[in-house]
């Protein structure tokens, strides 16, 4: 579980894609994701996969932004059959599964190389309100620990002889019962505890509060966004058939 | 007869931290252990091995013969009961009698016999007021006493108690200082984790210090508590009566269990048991 966790949770590392501005590697990654959606033949889809497992590897996360892959290859497997069981072909079934697979990992690359705190100044630079920024940053930042307090539910409730694999599907989802009760009671509590400390903090007292940390363009984020570009530009042309590539 | 043993075992988290480092402990039936350290120094790691929620990387650990490896936690939580630091990690239930029924149904016990382990564990505890209200609008105190019903109300061989006294006002901490003398009289082989050594002190149990994922001192609270040197090393602080012990230029043979037979003795009312 811990191991599938780390998925898409940011950890501080140094790499080029790690200092890139952060509303450059949305930009990479919304690239990736549209450039999934617009691929129409499995080459094409397993290209891009390719490509996102490469960013992964210059930003020194594919180990994580592998775990992402192996969770959702779970997914992608249902996705599969349900596709192929209902008469879309094996070509479209692998398609559709590889596409899924393609998406998670580029929405994957952009959380695990951002941090809330670039999170939040990209939803601030796009003039989100100031308190729907702070829900959402601090819900980011709070997953770890709501899936650390998760951890330690099911050991307390194993310890209790509670078996989460035993039984049929209805007793396994009963058996999540003792987990979620305590882990949204805590996660109810600790925001309410949140909140009143922020207001012991003066938190809201200025309609517009400065800012210690912002955002700067520099010309490597320049360079990379521009490149970014001309590369999705080409790829979406060649996909369409607008100027064939000589292959 | 040694109940719970450690066999060389280190472990290392996921996240590649070792926690412990060739760990090698014996403990008895019928025996209080506590475990003192500071922070860090994988207490609570060591004691999750007991009902097997954590697995050793090298070594192993044996829970009455049986290699925990080689069963599952639920099979061994039967044998050990263990209440964690944080009473909210695991209430849920609607009522404080569901609660402490939970446990006992895993097991498969009888409702008959889950009926009188209720109404047992609830009259020790305090708690028959509470009986039909939700756990979690109970006191910090109260949730704690209840985590300890529900685990003594399946009368596990072993009870694991991981920081006991976290939380809780002098009342509490008293009461729970009752429990322990009573838990120790009915033969229960207890863990204690713990920082508070004024708690630990009247007990008077077998004291493991760790430090760093080792065990660095393993015996008597009394001798290992008048060695400075290890407690500074390992970052744990002197129980108040022994410093006032060690301050007296005429003592008893055995230091002072309580501050009654502190002042018994400073005030020159009656010798302290251990005076020669």
């Amino acid at each position: 579980m811990y191991w599938l966790s780390g998925g898409f949770v940011f950890r501080r590392v140094v790499s080029p894609f790690h200092k890139l501005d952060p509303r450059v590697k949305l930009l990479v990654s919304i690239e990736f994701f549209v450039v999934s959606l617009v691929s129409t033949t499995v080459p094409e889809i397993a290209l891009v996969l390719f490509a996102v497992l490469v960013v992964s590897a210059v930003a020194r996360s594919l180990r994580r932004i592998g775990r992402t892959i192996a969770f959702s290859s779970l997914f992608a497997g249902f996705i599969f059959a349900v596709n192929f069981l209902f008469g879309l072909g094996l070509l479209n079934a692998i398609l559709y599964s590889v596409r899924f697979l393609a998406i998670i990992s580029s929405t994957s690359v952009f959380f695990v190389t951002t941090s809330p705190d670039e999170l939040e100044q990209i939803m601030k630079w796009t003039r989100v309100p100031r308190d729907i920024v702070f829900a959402f940053v601090t819900a980011v930042r709070f997953i770890p620990v709501v899936m650390l307090d998760a951890f330690q539910i099911m050991d307390a409730q194993k310890s209790r002889g509670l078996e989460f694999e035993k039984g049929n599907v209805v007793k396994r989802v009963r058996n999540m019962v003792p987990i979620l009760i305590p882990l949204v009671v805590n996660s109810v509590i600790r925001s309410g505890e949140l909140a009143e400390a922020m207001e012991s903090r003066a938190y809201g007292s200025t309609p517009k509060p400065t800012s210690l940390y912002g955002m700067r363009l520099r010309w490597y984020d320049a360079a990379t966004a521009l490149a970014s570009l001309l590369l999705l530009s080409a790829v979406t042309l060649y996909i369409y058939h607008v100027f064939p590539f000589p292959v | 007869m040694t109940l719970i043993e450690f066999k060389g075992v280190s472990f290392v988290h996921e996240t590649g931290v070792t926690a412990l480092s060739d760990v090698s402990l014996a403990v008895g039936r019928g025996e209080t252990v506590a475990i003192v350290g500071e922070n860090g120094a994988g207490k609570t790691t060591l004691v999750r091995h007991i009902n097997g929620l954590l697995k050793p990387t090298k070594g192993s650990v044996f829970v009455d013969g049986v290699d925990t490896r080689e069963t599952t936690t639920a099979t061994l939580s039967r044998k050990v009961g263990v209440a964690f630091q944080n009473p909210d990690h695991q209430l849920f239930s609607e009522s404080v009698e569901n609660e402490v029924k939970f446990a006992m149904r895993n097991f498969g016990f009888s409702e008959e016999l889950v009926s009188q382990r209720l109404d047992w564990a609830l009259k020790f505890f305090g708690l028959e007021q509470y009986r039909k209200s939700s756990p979690l609008v109970l006191s910090g105190g109260e949730k704690k006493r209840l985590t300890l019903a529900c685990i003594l109300a399946w009368d596990p061989e072993v009870v694991v108690l991981d920081e006991p006294t976290v939380g809780q006002d002098a009342l509490q901490k008293e009461k729970l200082g009752q429990i322990f003398r009573l838990l120790q009289s009915t033969g229960k082989t207890i863990f204690l984790v713990s920082h508070d050594v004024e708690f630990l002190w009247p007990i008077q149990p077998r004291l493991v210090v760790m430090s760093g994922g080792r065990v660095v001192a393993d015996g008597k609270i009394s001798k290992i508590m008048a060695d400075r040197e290890l407690l500074e090393g390992a970052r744990v602080t002197q129980p108040q009566l022994l410093r006032l012990y060690a301050g007296l230029r005429r003592r008893p043979t055995t230091p002072f269990l309580d501050v009654l037979e502190a002042r018994d003795w400073i005030g020159g009312k009656k010798e302290s048991p251990g005076a020669g």
